[in-house]
């Protein structure tokens, strides 16, 4: 038995239901979006699960804002999205491709994906370059940075999170994500990424990310800050990825030890960023 | 609790425990088609299609399932009554893509899902199409082989 000391499985029509339902049943209880962590857990904690698939929270809408994705939509739904063909290139379906196999795309919620903070997720450390922020519903509704939710995972004791936006960019910016893993299937050895926007051809914002280092992925500051004002080029990408391979924080741990993912710091670092020059220089022309 | 589930194509009302996982319930009520492997989500050998698209039943809690359609291998074929092999099956018989089969059914069942939605794949895209099944005996050469093959014909049957 997966969760052998499950006793009810629930699938509320109302926000709000769900939400008292987490409330009342405290630490046994748990939402369940596509399930896949939970059923893996094989917690005997777990008593109740609160299935959120009846809330119409799957969804990948084009706003004003930029793309709002709702909680439940899968994974493939999110790649399968017309909204997302072109958003920043693409970003977000290559990196999507690289996220497991289509069994479990089919399954894993956008939710469950961001809630389950795996160190080495691949959305999660896409998704923060992109500054993505997150509606949580408590009994009132939020918008926060997904960077918040990890600083404080408070934020989510009780909270539902409904709806994730990645925001809208103008012309002049691109992304982009690499993933270094040992086969295709794997989860990461250490993945980053970059989001750039451009003024004139010079950097004007800079997101830097590095997840699996084997923490959560993290912004990388003193490696974007070196880019402000400047030409993507050798020169410049060669620094920032130095100074990102000197400060990101790595270390050992089964799938690889800390100074091969020192070197992949750099190697991702800099890849990225040589994508993403090679992007605006079509774009500019 | 009860739920209910169409599993090929059949309604059935069924008792489960909620903790219970769609790979056991199938397996308990005789698709033994659906094979046990890793249950971890690693193998792909217990996939099958829950409403079309292709998942691991051994990371599905029946519960989660209760009111969708289900397809195991076994209800593949004579989809139409005449009880003919998918066209994905019958490619995998005849080009040698089955060696001791454990993963022949998974396999199967991610190939159907993949030429639904893409029905000229490129090799990378089966490669993709198949990369949450794992083969311990035919190198995978044959598998490819046999879904662009199966692929040709179920294109050519659509434009007849
Ligand atoms: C074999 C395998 C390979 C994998 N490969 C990769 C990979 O290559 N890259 C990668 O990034 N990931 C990978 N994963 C991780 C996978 O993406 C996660 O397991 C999955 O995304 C979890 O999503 P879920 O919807 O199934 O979560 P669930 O199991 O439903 O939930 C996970 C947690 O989040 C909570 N939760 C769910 N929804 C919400 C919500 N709306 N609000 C608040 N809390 C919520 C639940 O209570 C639970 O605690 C892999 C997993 C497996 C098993
Ligand atoms: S038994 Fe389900 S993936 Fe291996
Ligand atoms: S044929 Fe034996 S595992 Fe694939």
């Amino acid at each position: 038995m997966a969760l052998s000391n499950l006793k009810e499985y629930v699938r509320p029509d109302e926000l709000d239901v769900a939400l008292s339902l987490v409330k009342e049943r405290g630490t046994s209880a748990r939402v369940i979006g596509g399930g896949i962590d939970l059923v893996r857990s094989s917690s005997p904690d777990i008593e109740t699960l609160v299935d959120l698939s009846h809330l119409s929270l799957s969804y990948v809408r084009q706003t004003d804002k930029g793309v709002a994705i709702g909680a439940t939509t899968t994974l493939t739904e999110i790649l399968e999205a017309p909204a997302l063909e072109n958003y920043l290139q693409g970003v977000v379906v290559e990196m999507l491709h690289q996220v497991g196999a289509p069994p479990l795309r089919n399954l894993a919620s956008m939710g469950g994906t961001l809630a389950s903070a795996h160190p080495w997720s691949d959305v999660i450390t896409l998704f923060l370059a992109l500054g993505a922020q997150v509606t949580l519903y408590n009994g009132v509704t939020r918008m926060v940075p997904l960077s918040d939710l990890y600083a404080s995972r408070a934020l989510l004791s009780p909270a539902i999170i409904t709806e994730a936006l990645l925001p809208a960019y103008a012309k002049g910016t691109a992304a982009a994500f690499m993933k270094f893993s040992r086969t295709k299937f794997d989860i990461a050895i250490l993945n980053c990424a970059c989001l750039i926007s451009t003024q004139n051809g010079d950097c004007k914002g800079v997101r830097l990310t590095a997840g699996g280092t084997p923490q959560l992925a993290t912004l990388l500051p003193a490696a974007a800050e070196v880019l402000l004002g400047r030409r993507l080029n050798q020169t410049s990408i060669g620094q920032a990825a130095g100074i990102a391979r000197e400060t990101t924080l790595v270390r050992d741990d089964l799938r690889a030890s800390g100074n091969y993912r020192r070197e992949l710091v750099y190697a991702g670092v800099k890849r990225c960023l040589t994508c993403v020059s090679r992007q605006l220089s079509g774009v500019s022309q | 609790m009860k739920i209910e589930l169409i599993v090929n194509g059949k309604q059935q009302e069924l008792d489960s425990a909620p903790g219970e996982t769609l790979l056991h319930l199938l397996r308990r009520i005789g698709y033994k088609g659906v094979k046990k492997g890793c249950e971890s989500g690693d193998c792909g050998a217990c996939a099958v299609l829950l409403d079309d698209r292709v998942v691991n039943s051994c990371l599905v809690l029946a519960a989660k399932a209760d009111g969708h359609r289900v397809t195991t291998v076994e209800g593949l074929a004579g989809q139409d009554k005449t009880g003919e092999l998918h066209p994905v099956q019958e490619a995998f018989l005849e080009h040698g893509a089955v060696q001791c089969g454990y993963c022949s059914p998974g396999m199967i069942i991610a190939a159907v899902d993949l030429l639904a939605h893409n029905p000229n794949p490129s090799d990378q895209e089966i490669k993709e199409g198949i990369s949450g099944n794992l083969c311990r005996c035919t190198g995978y050469v044959k598998q490819i082989e046999a879904i662009r093959i199966a692929a040709e014909k179920m294109r050519k049957s659509a434009d007849v």
